[in-house]
């Protein structure tokens, strides 16, 4: 069994346990298949070779796993309790290609006592590449049953 | 052309039956110079939302948590009584809904992510069929590329609001341009 956060249990500054994903071609095709976005540029290595508008002559990993990465900061750290995501945000800033990694954290920003049923916390994350380059940043707006 | 390798990934009758060659029917994409801004389209495939759908979603996130892919766990701990969809779920749902349809745009070769906004209101359940309504509402260019971005709303059988997805893509600047990202661009495109 998970622990359960409560709001009361979270203050300013509280770092969420990050999420790595090794990017191989079999997780951004599973990824392609869970999702249904077969766009080439994740999934077609021989249209990656030479129409790729990254350029990089391989596939990139979606943007929306990467989403999904820092996304799962958040569920790894609060679903337990009954809390989840209202708002989410991200700004994809780097391609992240094949054989790359991933690294998604969080920091707790602000907190929102509004009282029980509508207290919320605001986590700001950031995905960094296997060299440790900014590949994304956004924040999550987080809802507390209690 | 399909992909093979795929193959074995596809567990869910959605998955299996979903086409998955995003560079066949290219021509009939909508794109970024053509879409009607400010107005409101019905996608017109529904989502029946299936337990192997949200499970095969999450585990395609490798999401990790027990609520999201144990099904006994999800059953007496999850505030639906099973499993939760992903945060993204939604992403699977528009992808099915639009198909080739309104917002077709989404599957554009060539397009780039350039971030994305999402709001939810509630979980998605097993049961629920889900339609979307796009609207493309604005276009904007920014050093040299284009951007598109509609606003998705899932609605429920009961018409309540699920989820709203602000989607914004960089894409081909007209359909020569997303032409070229194919092998041959067909006479007569300008």
């Amino acid at each position: 069994m998970k622990t359960a956060i409560r709001f009361k249990d979270v203050t300013l500054g509280d770092r969420l346990p990050p999420v790595n994903v090794q990017i191989t071609q079999e997780v951004i095709d599973r990824n392609a298949v869970g999702s249904l976005d077969y766009n080439p540029v994740h999934t077609n290595l021989a249209w990656c070779r030479t129409k790729s508008p990254f350029g990089l002559g391989k596939p990139v990993s979606h943007g929306m796993l990467t989403m999904s990465t820092m996304a799962s900061v958040v569920t790894g750290w609060c679903y337990e309790s009954g809390a989840s995501i209202g708002l989410l945000e991200a700004k994809l800033t780097k391609p992240v290609p094949v054989g790359d990694r991933v690294t998604a954290s969080g920091e707790v920003k602000e907190l929102h006592p509004l009282g029980p049923g509508r207290n919320q916390v605001l986590v700001t994350l950031e995905a960094r590449n296997g060299v440790g380059e900014l590949v994304a940043t956004g924040s999550a707006r987080v809802d507390f049953p209690d | 052309m399909s992909i093979d390798r795929l193959s074995p990934y596809k567990t869910t009758e959605k998955q299996k039956s979903f086409e998955s060659d995003f560079l066949k029917g290219v021509e009939a994409y909508e794109v970024w110079d053509e879409v009607e801004i400010g107005v409101e389209k019905a996608c017109s495939q529904p989502f029946k939302v299936m337990e192997e759908d949200i499970l095969a979603y999450n585990l395609g996130v490798m999401e990790t948590h027990p609520l999201f892919i144990d099904r006994d766990y999800a059953r007496t701990h999850s505030p639906t009584g099973s499993l939760l969809p992903h945060p993204l779920f939604l992403v699977e749902i528009a992808f099915y809904c639009i198909d080739q349809g309104p917002t077709s745009w989404i599957r554009s070769p060539g397009a780039r992510n350039p971030g994305q906004r999402v709001e939810l209101y509630e979980h998605f359940r097993p049961g629920e069929v889900i339609t979307i309504h796009a609207t493309c509402c604005d276009r904007w260019i920014r050093r040299g590329s284009h951007y598109l971005q509609s606003r998705l709303d899932y609605r429920n059988q009961d018409d309540t609001l699920k989820a709203r997805w602000w989607l914004t893509l960089i894409l081909p600047a007209n359909r020569k341009e997303l032409m070229q990202y194919l092998d041959l661009v067909p006479e007569g495109v300008q």
